[in-house]
C-alpha cells in the first residue's frame, strides 16, 4: 500500500503559480483592448431622495458606450435584489435595487452604471452625471437605530427588520433562584473582511450560440448563475458561471447577485461588447458589507462553583441598510454563544436594526466573535466575582465527553437543532493550560510586576458548527492518460482546496497525488453546489470527492478485474497501477482502464486502436453492458443531516505599557480540534491567518461612521489592518483530533476558527494585566488610556 | 411607445408650414444632415451622421409625410438604420398658430428602437435627443428669423457654402449639405424639409424616452 496522505502536511500544489504571479483573478480575464469597462456613482449621502439625474455633460466625453440609472432596468432587474435567506421572524426584511430607484439608504448605495471604452473615462463620465437630492435624516449606531427617532425605512417601524427568541427552559426564574447573579453590557463594533482582491466581474454574451459567460469573485458561482439567470430572463442552461483565483473570500463574496453582477452581464448582452467590472478600494469599503457590530446585555445566575444556573441574553445587531443575506449572523451569535457550556437554561433574544450604512453580511466567524465573546466575558466576570481561576469555573460548565451526542435545544442558522455531534473539551483545556503555561502564570506575572511591568494572561473557548448542508458534490474523471480531473462545485478563495482535495482523490482512488487536477467554482464542471461558507469546503466537497473517488474506483476495479481475469477483490490500486495483490506482474494501469471503459468505434492513435469494438468486450454482449456508462467517471453528493462541531481554545499573553498603555502579544497560543486532519499545515496556516484576522479585530479594526454616515476610514491609510510587525512571530498550536461522526472522514471545518475567539480573549488578558474590566471591543492604546484615566478619576 | 414635445418658432403658421416642407432647409438645419433625397411626393431618404459616443453614426433612413391638413397638422413614418441600431416612429406633427408671429410645434410620437443604440441608457438618448433638438429648432428658428445669413440663390443656404442641387439617374433631387457654418436661409417655399427635420430629431427624443425600456 502506498502511504496514506491524508494527515500529512503535502506542500501546497496552488503556491508555485501564486508565488510566482501567475494566479488568475478576475481582473485578468479579457484584457484585451476590446472590452469595456464599467464603474458606478455611488450615493455620497446616508439618506436621500433622487430627485434628479442629469446626465447631459457626458455626451461630451468621447467613449461613454452607456449610462444606465434605475430607468432602464426592466422585469425581473426592476425589482429589489434578491432576499437570499429569508425567515419567519425576518418580519421587515427589505432589499435594494442593482440601481436605486428614488431613495438612497447609504453611502456606497449604486445609482448609476456607466460603460466605457476604459475604466478611467467610465470614472470620468461617473463624475459628470449630477444628482439632485432631497436629504432625509440618518440613522446611524445601534443607539439611534433602537431610538427610532428617525427612520432608515419609512415602512419598518423602530428600524426592527427581525425580532427573535428563544428559549431553553426558564432562564429569568432561573437566574432569581441562583445563588449569585451578574449583568453585564457588552459591545463589539464594526470591522469588515477586507479581502486583498474586492468585487470583480466580467461578461461576454455569445450572440451566436445565444449564451453567457460570467466570470466573477465569489463564493458561489452556482448562486450568481441561478441569481443571473433569473434576473436577465435567461434559461440556466443560458448562463455559466466560472470562478478563477479569489484574492480572499472571507464571507463578504458569498452575498450574491452585487448590482454588478446583474449589470455587467446585462450590459454585455446590450452591447454585444465584453464588459468588466473591478471593485476599487474605496468601493470596498462603502458598497460591498460589513459585519460585527452588536450590543449585548447579559444576565445570568450561577452557584458558589460557578456553574451557570441560568443565562438570559439580549442584544441588538446592527445589519446596516438592508437584509439580504437575513438573519444568518445573529441566529449563530445567539446560538454559538453556548460554546461548550451547558446553561442549563438559556433565554436569548435579538432584535436586528436597520441603519443607515453600508449592509451587515457574514465575515470570516459569522456572528460566532461577538456570541464567543458574550459568553468568555460572562465566564471572566463569574469568576472574578467568585475569586476563582477562570479556567476552573469554564471546567464545571463544561459539556462532558460522554455526553455526546448533546443537544442544546435551540435552532441553528441551518434551521437544524443545535446538536454538537462530538469534542472532547477538558482535554482541550488541559492542552491549552500547559501549552500556554496557565498554571506558572501568577507567578510570572509577580515577577513581571516586580520590574515594573504589566503583563496579562486571558483564556477563550468557542464551538463552531461547521460544514452546514445542504449538499455539495463531486466529479472524479479518469482520462485515457491516468490523469484524473476532479471538479467540485463550490468555489475557491485560497484555502488550498487543489492540494487537499488532491490528496483525498489520490487516497481513494490509489492514482499519483500529482496526476489529480481540480477545478472548482465553475458551473460548466459541476453544475450543483451551494458555496464555500461557515467552514464547510473540507467538509462537504471533501466528503463528496471521498465518495466519488470511491465511485470511480468501484467501476476502476470491475474492469480492470475483467481485464486481469481476477477477482475484484484481489485488486490493489497503486500509484495509478492496477495489479493483483501479490502478483505485481499482473497489472494496468488507470489509464489503460480508462481505454477499456470507452469502447470506440473509431481510432485515432495506438490507445484508442486498442478500445475500438473489435478490440474490447465480449462478443456475446453489449458494448457497454446494461447498467453502465462508457467512461471512467465517478459522481456522488454529500449531504449531511447537520452540521458538525469543531471547538477550540485560545490563550494569550499581553503587556500593556504603564505609559502609552500599547497593547504587545507575548505569546499566543491555540489548541483546535477540528476532527480528523487532511493537511495539518493547510490546517495551521488557516489558524494563522485567522488569528492575524482576529488580533485586527481584536485591537485595530473598526467602521468609524460619523453621525451623517459618513465611512470616515474608508482606505487603507486610515483603516487599520495588522501587518506582520503585529502578529506574534510563533503561534504555538496543539491539535486535538476528536473525529465527527457525521461525515466519512471524520472530519469537521476549520477556515473560521482561528478569528472567533479574538476579541474574548484579548479582553480578558487585557482586564487581567490592567485591573479592571473591559466591556468594548476592539480597544486601542488610546482607549485603554482613557479607561485608565477614567478608573484614576473614579478612584480619587 | 409614445413620446411628445413642442417647440415654440418665431413665424407666422404659414410661413412655417411652408419652410417644413423645403429639403434645401432641412438639410441645413437637421443636425449632421448630410445628404437628402426626394424619392417620391413628400418623401425622402437621407443620411444623419448623428449621436454620441456608442451611438454616434451614420444613419440611413426615409421620411414620409402624409395626411396634410394645412397650417394645421400631418403625420409623419420615419425608418432609421445605422451601425449602432435602428429607429422608427410614427410622428404626429402638429401647428398651433400663436397669433403673435409665433408659432408652436407639437410632435406626439410612437417609436420602436432597435439594436447597440438600445444599450446606452435611457437618460443618455434623452439627453442626446434634447441636444439635436435645441440644436435644429434653433437652426430653424434662424432662417425663419432671417437672423441666419441670407444667400443670394434658392437651394443655396449658407454663405460660401451652397446647398449642392443634384440629380440622381432616376432623376429624383438629391440636396447635399454644405459644411456647417452657421443658421440657414431664409426660405418659406418648400416647407416639406422641416417635418422630416422635426422628425429626424424625434428620432433622437423619442429614443431617449424609450430605449431603456426595451431590452
Amino acid at each position: 500500500m502506498t502511504t496514506k496522505l491524508m494527515g500529512t502536511p503535502v506542500q501546497r500544489v496552488e503556491d508555485q503559480r501564486f508565488l510566482r504571479g501567475e494566479g488568475r483573478y478576475v481582473d485578468d480575464i479579457a484584457v484585451d483592448g476590446r472590452t469595456l469597462h464599467a464603474a458606478v456613482l455611488r450615493s455620497p449621502h446616508a439618506h436621500a431622495r433622487i430627485i434628479d439625474i442629469d446626465v447631459d455633460e457626458v455626451l461630451d466625453l468621447d467613449g461613454v458606450h452607456a449610462v444606465w440609472t434605475y430607468d432602464d432596468l426592466t422585469g425581473p432587474m426592476a425589482e429589489p435584489l434578491p432576499l437570499l435567506i429569508p425567515h419567519p421572524a425576518l418580519t421587515h426584511g427589505r432589499t435594494q435595487y442593482a440601481l436605486a430607484r428614488d431613495e438612497v439608504n447609504y453611502v456606497g448605495e449604486a445609482i448609476a452604471f456607466v460603460v466605457a471604452d476604459d475604466r478611467y473615462v467610465a470614472e470620468d463620465a461617473v463624475g459628470l452625471i449630477k444628482v439632485s437630492y432631497e436629504f432625509l435624516k440618518p440613522v446611524v449606531g445601534i443607539d439611534n437605530a433602537r431610538a427610532a427617532q428617525h427612520l432608515v425605512h419609512e415602512d419598518v417601524p423602530g428600524n426592527i427588520g427581525a425580532r427573535l427568541e428563544q428559549n431553553v427552559g426558564d432562564a429569568p426564574a432561573a437566574i432569581a433562584a441562583a445563588p449569585h447573579r451578574l449583568e453585564l453590557d457588552l459591545t463589539v463594533e464594526r470591522s469588515a473582511c477586507m479581502p486583498m482582491e474586492g468585487r470583480g466581474t466580467v461578461a461576454r454574451w455569445d450572440a451566436d450560440i445565444d449564451r453567457l459567460q460570467v466570470w466573477t469573485s465569489t463564493q458561489t458561482s452556482t448562486g450568481v448563475r441561478a441569481a443571473v439567470a433569473v434576473k436577465l430572463g435567461l434559461d440556466l442552461g443560458q448562463v455559466d458561471v466560472i470562478t478563477p483565483d479569489v484574492g480572499g473570500g472571507f464571507g463578504v463574496k458569498i452575498v450574491h447577485p452585487w448590482p454588478e453582477e446583474l449589470l455587467v452581464p446585462l450590459a454585455a448582452r446590450a452591447l454585444g461588447r465584453t464588459v468588466k467590472f473591478t471593485e476599487d478600494r474605496r468601493e470596498h469599503f462603502i458598497s460591498s458589507a460589513h459585519e460585527r457590530g452588536q450590543v449585548h446585555h447579559v444576565e445570568v445566575g450561577f452557584d458558589d462553583d460557578g456553574r451557570l444556573c441560568g443565562l438570559d441574553v439580549e442584544f441588538w445587531h446592527d445589519h446596516g441598510a438592508y437584509s439580504p443575506y437575513g438573519l444568518i449572523v445573529p441566529i449563530i451569535t445567539s446560538t454559538q454563544l453556548l460554546g461548550p457550556y451547558k446553561p442549563n437554561n438559556y433565554r436569548v433574544v435579538f432584535e436586528s436594526l436597520y441603519t443607515n450604512t453600508v449592509m451587515v453580511t457574514p465575515y470570516r466567524g459569522a456572528g460566532r466573535p461577538q456570541g464567543c465573546y458574550t459568553m468568555e466575558r460572562t465566564m471572566d466576570a463569574i469568576a472574578a466575582y467568585l475569586g476563582k481561576d477562570r479556567a476552573e469555573v469554564r471546567a464545571v460548565n463544561f459539556i462532558q465527553p460522554d455526553e455526546f451526542p448533546f443537544d442544546q435545544g435551540l435552532i441553528f442558522q441551518d434551521g437544524r437543532e443545535l446538536e454538537y455531534d462530538s469534542g472532547d473539551y477538558p482535554a482541550s483545556l488541559e492542552k491549552i493550560k500547559a501549552l500556554v503555561g496557565w498554571d506558572e502564570f501568577p507567578a510570572y506575572q509577580a515577577e513581571m510586576a516586580a520590574a515594573g511591568r504589566q503583563v496579562g494572561i486571558g483564556l477563550a473557548c468557542y464551538v463552531e458548527g461547521t460544514g452546514v448542508g445542504p449538499y455539495e458534490g463531486a466529479h472524479v474523471h479518469i482520462e485515457t492518460s491516468g490523469k484524473v480531473k476532479v471538479a467540485t462545485g463550490l468555489t475557491t478563495q485560497g484555502q488550498g482546496h487543489a492540494t487537499v482535495f488532491a490528496q483525498l482523490v489520490a487516497d481513494e482512488l490509489g492514482c499519483r497525488f500529482e496526476d489529480v487536477e481540480v477545478v472548482t467554482g465553475d458551473t460548466r464542471r459541476m453544475p450543483y453546489a451551494v458555496g464555500t461558507f461557515a467552514s464547510r469546503a473540507a467538509v462537504m466537497s471533501g466528503s463528496a470527492i471521498h465518495l466519488a473517488a470511491k465511485r470511480a474506483k468501484e467501476k476502476v476495479l470491475k474492469i480492470a478485474a475483467d481485464a486481469l481475469e481476477a477477482d475484484e477483490s484481489d485488486l490493489e490500486i497503486v500509484a495509478g497501477v492496477v495489479s493483483v495483490k501479490g502478483s505485481p506482474g499482473s497489472s494496468i494501469d488507470l489509464g489503460t482502464v480508462s481505454v477499456l471503459s470507452n469502447p470506440l468505434r473509431y481510432a485515432f492513435d495506438e490507445a484508442s486502436k486498442a478500445a475500438t469494438q473489435f478490440s474490447v468486450g465480449d462478443p456475446g454482449r453489449a458494448p457497454v453492458p446494461e447498467g453502465e456508462e462508457p467512461g471512467l467517471e465517478g459522481k456522488d453528493f454529500y449531504s449531511p443531516e447537520r452540521a458538525t462541531f469543531a471547538s477550540g481554545m485560545h490563550a494569550v499573553i499581553v503587556e500593556t505599557d504603564p505609559l502609552t498603555a500599547e497593547i504587545t502579544i507575548l505569546k499566543y497560543a491555540v489548541v483546535h480540534d477540528c476532527g480528523h486532519l487532511i493537511n495539518p499545515m493547510i490546517v495551521e496556516g488557516q489558524i494563522h491567518g485567522g488569528v492575524a484576522q482576529g488580533i485586527g479585530g481584536a485591537l485595530y479594526e473598526r467602521m468609524a461612521y460619523d453621525e451623517s454616515g459618513q465611512l470616515l476610514n474608508a482606505s487603507f491609510m486610515d483603516f487599520l489592518m495588522p501587518y506582520v510587525t503585529e502578529v506574534p512571530d510563533g503561534i504555538d498550536i496543539d491539535h486535538l483530533e476528536t473525529p465527527s461522526p457525521l461525515n466519512p472522514l471524520g472530519i469537521k471545518g476549520a477556515g473560521e476558527a482561528g478569528v472567533i475567539p479574538s476579541a474574548a480573549v484579548f479582553a480578558s488578558a487585557i482586564e487581567d494585566a490592567e485591573g479592571f474590566s473591559i466591556t468594548a471591543m476592539p480597544i486601542s492604546p488610546s482607549e485603554l488610556f482613557a479607561l485608565r484615566q477614567q478608573r484614576a478619576e473614579e478612584k480619587s | 411607445m409614445k413620446f411628445t414635445g413642442d417647440a415654440v418658432l418665431h413665424a407666422p403658421v404659414d410661413r412655417v408650414w411652408s419652410a417644413i416642407l423645403d429639403p434645401t432647409v432641412l438639410v441645413r438645419t437637421i443636425p449632421g444632415c448630410e445628404r437628402l433625397e426626394a424619392t417620391g411626393e413628400n418623401a425622402y431618404a437621407m443620411t444623419v451622421t448623428a449621436g454620441v459616443a456608442a451611438i454616434k453614426g451614420t444613419y440611413s433612413g426615409s421620411c414620409a409625410l402624409s395626411d396634410l391638413d394645412e397650417h394645421s397638422s400631418l403625420m409623419m413614418k420615419l425608418q432609421g438604420a445605422g451601425a449602432p441600431g435602428t429607429i422608427g416612429a410614427d410622428v404626429a406633427v402638429g401647428f398651433v398658430d400663436g397669433g403673435d408671429g409665433t408659432t408652436t410645434i407639437t410632435y406626439d410620437a410612437d417609436a420602436v428602437v432597435g439594436g447597440m443604440v438600445g444599450g446606452v441608457g435611457q437618460r443618455m438618448l434623452s439627453s442626446v435627443s434634447r441636444r439635436m433638438a435645441g440644436e435644429f429648432f434653433a437652426n430653424l428658428d434662424a432662417v425663419l428669423t432671417g437672423t441666419a445669413a441670407t444667400v443670394a440663390a434658392p437651394g443655396a443656404v449658407a454663405v460660401g457654402a451652397p446647398v449642392t442641387l443634384s440629380e440622381t439617374p432616376s432623376g429624383a433631387a438629391v440636396f447635399t449639405a454644405p459644411a456647417r457654418t452657421g443658421g440657414v436661409s431664409s426660405q418659406d417655399d418648400l416647407l416639406k424639409g422641416i417635418a422630416v427635420g422635426a422628425g429626424l430629431v424625434l428620432l433622437g427624443v423619442l429614443a431617449g424616452s424609450l430605449l431603456g425600456r426595451r431590452r
